[in-house]
C-alpha cells in the first residue's frame, strides 16, 4: 500500500496512567503499532481494560502518549485540522441534554465552517430515524436514541475517518440493524472506519481487519488472508472470531509469568 | 474565531435553558419589586433605598451565574465528558476555554440586563407611588455605570471560575475555590488598608502579613468594582476611575484566561 493511503498510523505508542500523585503508574498501552488504510474497516477487540479506549483517546488528541508517534491522515492529533477528517462516536455519548439534536448539528457546521446543509441534515436524520424528534431536547430521548443522535453528530460533517467506540451499546435490535447498515453504507463510499466493540459478531460482520488487544498490547492481527484463505470480508471468517478471540487470550495467559 | 463563537453560542444556549436561571431571575425580580414596597416604610431616601435594593439584586443575579451556572457548565462538562462532544470537532483547546468564558459572560449580561430593566421599572413604580420629590437625586448614568462595572467584576470572577475548573477535577472544589476568591477579592482591600494604618495597635505576625500581601497581588480586587453606593446617591463615577477599573478587569481576565489555557492544554481528557 502506498504511504498516501494510510489514514491512521501509530508507531510504538505507549501510555501509563497514575490515578494518584504518589501511586505507581499503571501501563495502559504498550508499544502499539498499527496502520489503517483508506477505505478499510479496522476492528479492535479485547477484554475490558485492554486499552482500546485509551488508544482512541490518543488518536483524537484527548490524551498524549508517553512515547511513539501518531498520525491521522498525515497530521498529528494535536493539530486541530486532523479532527476535521474524523467523526467520533464515544462509548457513552454525552451530548448536552438541554439542547436539541439540531443545535448540536448546527454547532458542528459552525465549527467546521461549512454552511448548514438542510437537505443533508434531513437525509442523515431520516437515516438514524430521528427526524421527528430533532427539535426536542436530548433529555427527552431514550438511551438508544441518544446513541443514534451521537452517530448523526459524528457523521454530520461527512468525515473521511469514522472512529466508533462501542457504537451498538444501548441499542435495541432495530437500532443495531440501522447502525450496521449506516456503517456499511459509509464503508461502501470508501471512508475509513475504526471500530471498537465487544460484540464479536458485529466485528466479524463489518470489519476487514481485526486487531486483538490485551493488557495494553496489540497481541494479534487477524487479517482475512491469514484467517480464512480464499474468503473475503465482510463474509464470515472461516474460523469464528469468537473462537480465535478466546484461543488467543488463553494462549497469552499461558505465556504470562 | 468562528469556533470560539460556536462554543460561546452553545454554552449560552445550554445555560439559558437551565431552570436554575429562571428561578434566579424570578427571585431578583421579586427583590426589586419588594424594594418599592419596603422603601415606603421609610418616608425618606426612597430613591436611595429602591436603588440600593435593586442594584444589590442585579449584583446577586449576576453572581449566581459564576457560582452555579458557570461551574455547572464547565466542571460538569469535564466530569460528564460532554467536553468530548466539543473537542472531537476540529477545535483547539484555547477556543474551548475562550468560547466557554464568552458564553458565560453573555449569560451574565443577559441576567443583568433583565434585572436592569426591572430596576428601572421599580424606580418608575416608586415615582408613581410616592411622587417625584423623593427621586430628585436619581441619575441614570451613575446607575448604568455602576451596573456595567459590576458586570465587569463578575466577568473577572467568571475568568477565575474557568481557571479553577481547568485545574481541578471536581465541581465541588471549583465552587469552593470560587467562593474563597470572592471572599478574598471583596475583603483584601480593606484588610490591606487596615494593616497599613500606622497607629494600629494590632500586632500581626510577619508571615501572616506576607501572606496577605501575597493575596493582594494574586487575587482580584473585586471591591474595586462596587459603585452601588455612589449610584444610589446619584453621584457620578469619575471617568478616570471608570477607565482604570475597566482596564484592570480586561488585563486581569486576559492573564487568568491565558493561565487557564496553559493548564488546559496539558490536561488529559480521560
Amino acid at each position: 500500500m502506498g504511504q498516501w493511503q494510510t489514514m491512521i498510523q501509530t508507531d510504538s505508542i505507549s501510555k501509563t496512567y497514575s490515578t494518584h500523585l504518589f501511586e505507581k503508574k499503571i501501563p495502559a498501552l504498550n508499544d502499539i503499532s498499527l496502520h489503517v488504510n483508506k477505505g478499510e474497516v479496522f476492528g479492535i477487540i479485547g477484554p475490558n481494560g485492554a486499552g482500546k479506549s485509551t488508544l482512541i483517546k490518543i488518536l483524537l488528541g484527548f490524551i498524549q502518549s508517553d512515547s511513539g508517534s501518531v498520525t491521522i491522515n498525515g497530521l498529528a492529533p494535536s493539530d486541530t485540522r486532523s479532527r476535521s477528517n474524523i467523526g467520533y462516536l464515544p462509548e457513552s455519548p454525552c451530548l448536552y441534554p438541554q439542547l436539541t439534536l439540531i443545535d448540536h448539528l448546527r454547532f458542528s457546521s459552525r465549527v467546521t465552517g461549512d454552511p448548514f446543509d438542510k437537505s443533508w441534515c434531513k437525509n442523515l436524520l431520516d437515516k438514524v430515524d430521528l427526524a421527528h424528534v430533532s427539535r426536542k431536547p436530548l433529555a427527552k430521548y431514550s438511551k438508544g436514541m441518544v446513541q443514534r443522535a451521537a452517530l448523526a453528530y459524528a457523521l454530520f460533517h461527512n468525515p473521511d475517518i469514522l472512529i466508533l467506540d462501542e457504537p451498538m451499546s444501548g441499542l435495541d435490535p432495530v437500532g443495531r440493524h440501522l447502525v450496521v447498515q449506516l456503517i456499511k453504507e459509509y464503508h461502501q463510499k470508501g471512508h475509513t472506519i475504526l471500530f471498537c466493540s465487544h460484540i464479536l459478531s458485529d466485528v466479524e460482520n463489518i470489519c476487514d481487519k481485526v486487531g486483538l488487544m490485551n493488557h495494553g498490547s496489540l497481541v494479534k492481527m487477524l487479517t482475512p488472508d491469514a484467517v480464512s484463505p480464499g474468503q473475503q470480508p465482510p463474509e464470515q471468517y472461516s474460523i469464528p472470531l469468537e473462537r480465535q478471540f478466546f484461543e488467543t487470550l488463553a494462549e497469552q495467559e499461558q505465556h504470562t509469568p | 474565531m468562528k469556533s470560539i463563537l460556536a462554543v460561546a453560542l452553545l454554552s449560552y444556549k445550554e445555560g439559558i435553558r437551565q431552570k436554575l436561571l429562571y428561578s434566579t431571575v424570578l427571585f431578583a425580580i421579586l427583590m426589586c419589586f419588594g424594594a418599592v414596597l419596603v422603601s415606603g416604610l421609610f418616608l425618606r431616601d426612597i430613591s436611595k433605598i429602591i436603588l440600593d435594593f435593586c442594584l444589590t439584586a442585579v449584583n446577586i443575579g449576576g453572581l449566581l451565574v459564576p457560582f452555579f451556572l458557570a461551574i455547572h457548565l464547565l466542571s460538569r462538562d469535564i466530569e460528564r465528558k460532554s467536553i468530548v462532544t466539543i473537542l472531537a470537532q476540529p477545535l483547539a483547546r484555547h477556543s474551548y476555554i475562550i468560547g466557554k468564558f464568552l458564553g458565560i459572560s453573555y449569560l451574565t449580561a443577559t441576567v443583568m440586563a433583565i434585572l436592569t430593566v426591572t430596576t428601572f421599572i421599580s424606580v418608575w413604580m416608586g415615582i408613581a407611588l410616592y411622587g417625584e420629590k423623593f427621586f430628585t437625586s436619581f441619575a441614570l448614568l451613575p446607575v448604568l455605570s455602576s451596573i456595567l462595572l459590576s458586570w465587569l467584576g463578575i466577568l473577572v470572577l467568571n475568568a477565575m471560575v474557568v481557571l479553577w475548573c481547568t485545574v481541578t477535577t471536581s465541581s465541588f472544589l471549583a465552587t469552593l475555590l470560587t467562593f474563597f476568591t470572592y471572599i478574598i477579592g471583596h475583603s483584601i482591600d480593606d484588610v490591606v488598608r487596615f494593616l497599613s494604618i500606622e497607629n494600629s495597635k494590632m500586632i500581626i505576625a510577619l508571615p501572616v502579613r506576607k501572606v496577605i500581601e501575597f493575596c493582594q497581588y494574586i487575587f482580584p480586587n473585586l471591591s474595586a468594582f462596587d459603585f452601588k453606593n455612589q449610584a444610589a446617591h446619584g453621584l457620578s463615577i469619575p471617568a478616570s476611575e471608570f477607565l482604570f477599573v475597566t482596564v484592570y478587569a480586561i488585563a486581569y481576565i486576559c492573564i487568568i484566561l491565558s493561565l487557564a489555557i496553559l493548564f488546559f492544554r496539558k490536561r488529559d481528557i480521560a
